[in-house]
């Protein structure tokens, strides 16, 4: 475990060092090196304004992305469950897109604001149309696909009629991109985490009951409906937050929880960090593929994910068919 | 009801309804569960069985009555407390993918361990318990996919013997078991009940299981009881007729001296 932690820290640090040196104008090591000590080259200045916003930016909505699909997947028992199935990744889209198209010049607050209004929209609506027997996860899991389709419905609105400049933004916002990164949004992205993060962290236990659904979890003595409820909040602000900055996203919340699970095993206690990392590792390789394959085209952080994890995905499917 | 005067009830059901939605499954029910025995309960498809078997469990609240734990009323304790008095096996548990046999059992310790505490001696000595009588100590590190219906079985008791509550409410207990694991399996209730001084409470399909080896039954037929009491008073051929319309001899089992059913 120990060991794995550190192989996935060395990797992610690693992945973070390339992103700061590779680019339009890439650095030589030694450059690197140089402009992360001095702020008076232009070296420098692409190494601390540009590149290092985005990169912290990325990793924080990886860890995000990553620690909200694990949850929901325990919450939820059911390995299709990510907060992009249940609508709440489109709910928080929809909003956000409003105040990109709507709101001149939106400050940073404001649409993080917007995007865990919308996710909390969405995973109420989910949870108030599931009814009181809204322990069916498949059940949560249709309406969340339909209300999702109406979310991303509103969104094509959104685009087909706001002001042409806005809604170019907008699109690449929403396609998952983490270019226009700045450190005050790593800033407020980090305040938003904090709390769900550590809230999460240290609910290992009730998310290795959880899971085994709400018979077995209350008579074990859990109150199985409170912490659900609990877990979904952390959830909404989560991906509220993660959407807000960067857009959709899409299979690292996904993707992350089943490569940790494969990796450490059921407990979540280890799931949890190892799926963060995982994640972070994703949404930072992602980011840089997408700089450095088509250069000077920037490819958004979400489509790489999506043709990375895509094809991951067959995988772990197959993998599952076909016996371990 | 007082066929058993000797034993105090460890839980007494007063009076309670148990309804799912508008269907009432179950109403004024009057059932003590006596202390330190083994109680069977037993009757047709849809007599209640599993449906009270919850209710004592603390999963479902009736609607109304009372279900008195140690004189408690149930909804009065939390449910914390209750898992760490009862623990309880409903019919086909689920377990998430990916679980060893280990893992499964330590989940038992929930309700014994706060939010910050850490894994003890204590927890991993329950565990240890579990295990041992359970005959799964050596299968511990496989995972459950990976098990025979009977081991799987097995593994689901250990937890709730690991759970370490004096009740253990068990929803048809042998039903996966081949006939080899149906005896051990009862034989290990009675050393529960025995040895350990467990209440037991098991929902069983074998009338002549329930006989032999359960020192108190059950007779329920759409949510009543139609006689309850030592095997002898309550296994006849009238109340077999009348409760499972299947006419039967009843005759002294040759081994075990209780009663046996014969279809005739």
């Amino acid at each position: 475990m120990i060991r794995l932690l550190i192989a996935l820290s060395l990797s992610l640090a690693l992945l973070v060092l390339a992103s700061l040196a590779f680019g339009d104008v890439s650095l030589t090591w030694m450059e690197l090196y140089h402009s992360l000590g001095s702020t008076d080259q232009q070296s420098s200045m692409i190494v601390h304004d540009l590149r290092l916003p985005r990169v912290l930016l990325a990793l924080l909505v990886g860890v995000a992305l990553a620690t909200a699909g694990t949850v929901t997947l325990a919450i939820m028992r059911n390995p299709l469950a990510e907060p992009g199935v249940l609508g709440i990744n489109s709910g928080a889209a929809v909003t956000v897109m409003a105040v990109i198209v709507l709101v001149r010049d939106p400050p940073v607050a404001l649409l993080q604001a917007a995007g865990f209004c919308g996710a909390a929209a969405m995973a109420l609506a989910v949870f108030t149309l599931a009814g009181r027997g809204g322990t069916s996860s498949l059940r949560i899991i249709l309406i969340g696909i339909g209300l999702s389709s109406l979310a991303t419905a509103g969104t094509t609105f959104l685009s087909a009629f706001g002001e042409i400049g806005n809604v170019q933004r907008a699109m690449i916002w929403l396609a998952g991109s983490v270019y226009d990164a700045s450190m005050v949004k790593v800033r407020l992205l980090a305040l938003w985490l904090i709390v769900p993060l550590t809230l999460a962290f240290s609910s290992a236990r009730e998310l290795d009951l959880i899971r085994f659904g709400d018979s077995t979890a209350k008579s074990l003595g859990q109150p199985a409906d409170r912490i659900r409820g609990l877990m979904i909040v952390l959830v909404t602000v989560l991906s509220g937050a993660a959407v807000a900055v960067s857009g959709l996203i899409g299979f690292v919340g996904l993707v992350a929880p089943h490569i940790a699970r494969r990796l450490v095993g059921a407990s979540h206690a280890r799931i949890l960090p190892v799926a963060a990392l995982v994640g972070a590792c994703l949404v930072v390789a992602a980011d840089l593929l997408g700089r450095i394959i088509l250069p000077p085209i920037q490819l958004p952080a979400g489509i790489v994910t999506g043709l990375v994890g895509a094809p991951f995905f067959a995988y772990l499917l197959w993998g599952r068919r076909h016996g371990r | 009801m007082a066929a058993d005067c000797e034993h105090k009830a460890k839980i007494s059901g007063k009076h309670i309804d148990l309804t799912y939605g508008k269907r009432r499954i179950v109403e004024t029910l009057d059932l003590d569960v006596p202390e330190g025995r083994f109680t069977a309960l037993i009757g047709p498809n849809g007599s209640g069985k599993s449906t009270i078997l919850r209710a004592y469990a603390g999963l479902m609240k009736p609607s109304s009555g009372s279900i008195l734990l140690d004189g408690r009323d149930l909804t009065d304790l939390s449910t914390g407390e209750v898992a760490r008095k009862v623990g309880v096996l409903l019919q086909g548990p689920v377990a998430p993918e990916g679980l060893t046999v280990g893992d499964l059992v330590q989940q038992g310790r929930y309700p014994h361990r706060s939010l910050f505490s850490r894994w003890s001696a204590a927890d991993q000595q329950a565990c240890d318990e579990a295990l041992t009588l359970t005959g799964t100590m050596d299968i511990s590190d496989r995972l459950l996919d990976s098990l025979s219906g009977g081991q799987r079985q097995r593994a689901w008791i250990a937890m709730t013997l690991a759970q370490q509550g004096e009740v253990l409410l068990l929803d048809e207990p042998t039903t996966y078991l081949d006939l080899e694991h149906q005896i051990e399996l009862m034989n290990l209730i009675k050393t529960l009940v025995d040895k350990h001084g467990k209440t037991v409470v098991a929902v069983l399909h074998d009338i002549n299981q329930a006989a032999r080896y359960a020192t108190h039954i059950v007779m329920l037929k759409d949510g009543n009881v139609i006689a309850a009491g030592r095997p002898d008073n309550v296994i006849s051929a009238k109340t077999v007729a009348d409760v499972f319309k299947v006419k039967t001899l009843v005759i002294r089992d040759p081994v075990a001296g209780t009663p046996l059913c014969v279809p005739l």
